[in-house]
């Protein structure tokens, strides 16, 4: 069962073998493993309990629902949009279903860089294959392929461009295209579905609405969190306190090092909340003369994978996606004004959405913002990842293009730019893609609380925990040492497992 | 949601944390809850006009969305056939006060602007469409961080508001959800 402590004005204490905090793909899968394995485990999750019923495919009650902030996370400068998950289930509830495992070229460069010779592929294999046998992953199938997609990769393949068709974690899909909102027919395997229910059937103990306010430690080891339960709308309510052996936080790469600066641990190297990287994206708009209703079915199946090769630069590089949004963020992403700006509304069922997804070499930091206010995120894009961005924007032109576009947008603020059929592409290399220039999201934000064997560049160890506080683990995308270049889904997940494995083969030492 | 709120902040020019914060992203927030509770209770209440406004500033507004949205397709619902304005309440009305107390604010800039910033001896509500587009095109423009600011922030506010509508929804060919029919759906 899964309390809701938003709706309890008393006070709760509680005592556990482990507390998890952050319910989404680290979190989720550590609890239920904890659990499974024979452990007391409290899960703190501080977003509501939404489940299926509540997913009413409507974006203007949805994505105030299932996002951190009602979605108004952004860098400082106002940027760069942060979309985070703050629901039991986490960002798993809304994310697109792509899964992949952490490339080889990645883990090496891991490995040779920071230290960390345990993340080798062999490994990490049991994990890997028992978050993807939890999460029902499996080939999307070439009738699951929908129009967006099938443009896309129609485009690519006449340039010769590399892509594939990837792995989800959907099981009996209706193709109806809202995973973006949450899924109305539990096809989606997200934590909601799979591993949250998993570690309630253990008998973990599950809060929603629990709000996370500091952890404490004691002589080096933790020993308590503290925290109050919060209402859908805000409002606080009782306090509560978990006595626990072990911690492992998993709020995410804002929210962990947020809480870990708060709490004033584990910044001995002062890297907690550094190393900030985001994934940056931004989307090209191709405009057809057919109506494809980009909206419906899987949203995303294609991937191109043309212009990161991991295996000569581990550093840099970016990939191409298939994208949708729904009328009313359309509309507030597609720049301008009046008639010109209703114009290219009107075409919006045929419209195709393809973004690049950069691979940043890029850091930036969190910083606290005291015990009630937010995370101050700053990330000023490099030169060189900007440089990235654009030339992306001119390869999605080409692939709409070459997909049939008529028209390509390019969401240049204020006004956009919007390119016809022949139009010289380089434009885009000419204006750039400044910090500010685009309209620019991410969904991933990752690498605050590194990990690595130098405790001087790194807040935790080679298998989560931190340097400095011995039992309090992360589990979350805070942990990867750089940023990923790939979806994230599988690797938190497996690191959620790994480290759930680590604390259960090591229980002695914690219990002492 | 609390009564009417003074219309008088717009005066105070030093609230930038309003217009920063409410650019790109107070899309998501305003998309948010145009359909949570203040609207659907306007609704089931059969509130006619908006609340959270005062009037003048209701009107400023309602242009200012006018022109954002116009459009040359006659089947475009017209702004004040729809529930655009109570659903932009709605947003505000589920907004941090820190946030929302600023809209009077951004509106009465955008009222006076031209007078102000454009040695233009008209306000924008009496000014003609054509004159209130090239108005607004001097905001995107400017030079002024907080006039472009302000722009983005209504600007958004005004296309949540809109293109939530049921009934802007044949215009674009937006099919909507398949879940229509659920009970509170």
């Amino acid at each position: 069962m899964i309390v809701t402590l938003g709706d309890q004005q008393s006070d709760l204490a509680l005592q556990a073998d482990v507390c998890v905090i952050g319910s989404g793909a680290g979190g989720a899968v550590a609890a239920a493993e904890l659990a499974e394995g024979g452990r007391s485990v409290v899960l703190l999750e501080q977003g509501p309990h939404w489940t299926a019923a509540d997913f009413s495919q409507r974006e203007d009650e949805m994505l105030p629902r299932l996002f951190e902030e009602g979605g108004l996370r952004q860098t400082r400068d106002g940027a760069i949009q942060i979309l985070q998950g703050r629901s039991v289930g986490g960002s798993t509830v809304h994310n697109l279903c792509y899964c992949l495992r952490t490339p080889d070229a990645i883990l090496r460069m891991w490995r040779k860089e920071h230290g960390l010779a345990e993340l080798t592929p062999e490994a990490l294999a049991p994990s890997f294959a028992r978050v993807e046998q939890g999460l029902k992953v499996k080939p999307i199938r070439k009738d699951e392929v929908n129009a967006l997609n099938r443009l896309v990769r129609r485009g690519a393949d006449s340039l010769g461009y590399s892509g594939f068709v990837t792995k989800h974690n959907r099981e009996g899909c209706v193709q109806s295209g809202y995973c973006l909102l949450g899924c109305s027919y539990d096809a989606k395997q997200s934590m909601l579905i799979t591993y949250v229910p998993r570690a309630d059937a253990a008998g973990a103990r599950i809060y929603a609405g629990a709000r996370v306010e500091r952890i404490e430690a004691d002589g080096g080891r933790v020993k308590r969190v503290f925290g109050h339960g919060v209402s859908p709308a805000g409002e606080v309510r009782g306090s509560f306190e978990v006595s626990a052996k072990a911690v492992v936080l998993a709020a995410g790469a804002v929210n962990s090092p947020d809480l870990l600066l708060r709490s004033g641990l584990a910044n001995g190297s002062g890297q907690v909340g550094a190393n900030l990287h985001l994934h940056p994206s931004v989307i090209a708009t191709g405009f057809f003369d057919e109506e494809i209703h980009a909206y419906r079915g899987i949203p995303q199946s294609y991937y191109i994978d043309e212009f990161i090769d991991l295996e000569r630069d581990p550093h840099s590089g970016y990939v191409l996606m298939p994208i949708i949004a729904f009328p009313a963020l359309t509309a507030a992403m597609t720049p301008g004004f009046g008639r010109a700006h209703s114009a290219l509304m009107r075409d919006y069922a045929k419209t195709a959405g393809l973004l690049v997804l950069l691979h940043d070499r890029t850091s930036g930091r969190v910083a606290s913002g005291g015990s009630q206010a937010k995370p101050r995120i700053d990330y000023a894009l490099e030169a060189r990842d900007a440089e990235q961005i654009a030339e992306g924007l001119v390869h999605c032109a080409e692939v709409l293009f070459a997909a049939g576009a008529r028209r390509v947008l390019i969401p240049y603020q204020p006004e956009p730019l919007l390119l016809e059929r022949g139009d010289d592409l380089t434009e885009i290399t000419r204006r750039g893609a400044a910090q500010g220039q685009l309209t620019t999201a991410s969904t991933h934000p990752q690498s605050t609380c590194r990990m690595g064997a130098d405790p001087r560049r790194s807040v935790v160890g080679p298998w989560g925990e931190c340097h400095e506080v011995e039992g309090l683990f992360v589990a979350d995308m805070g942990v990867f040492p750089t940023s990923l270049g790939a979806p994230p889904q599988i690797t938190t997940a497996m690191f959620g497992d790994r480290t759930a494995h680590h604390i259960l083969e090591h229980w002695k030492r914690f219990e002492t | 949601m609390s009564g009417p709120r003074h219309d008088d902040s717009w005066r105070r020019l030093t609230r930038r944390a309003f217009l920063r914060n409410a650019g790109l992203t107070a899309s998501l927030v305003a998309l948010a809850q145009l359909r949570v509770a203040p609207a659907a209770l306007a609704a089931a209440e059969g509130v006619a006009g908006p609340s959270v406004l005062s009037p003048q500033s209701a009107e400023i507004l309602t242009q200012i969305v006018e022109r954002m949205v116009d459009s040359e397709d006659p089947r475009a619902p017209a702004v004040r056939e729809t529930r655009t304005l109570a659903a932009i309440e709605g947003v505000l009305g589920q907004l941090d006060p820190a946030l929302t107390s600023d809209v009077p604010f951004a509106l009465g800039l955008f009222e006076w602007g031209p007078f102000v910033f454009d040695l233009t001896f008209s306000r924008f509500t009496q000014m003609t469409p054509a004159e209130q587009d090239e108005s607004i095109r001097c905001w995107m423009n400017s030079r002024l961080e907080l006039r472009r600011l302000a722009y983005a922030a209504l600007r958004n506010l005004a296309f949540i508001g809109y293109y939530s509508q049921d009934g802007t929804w044949p215009e674009i060919g937006y099919q909507g959800p398949l879940l229509r029919g659920r009970a509170g759906a």
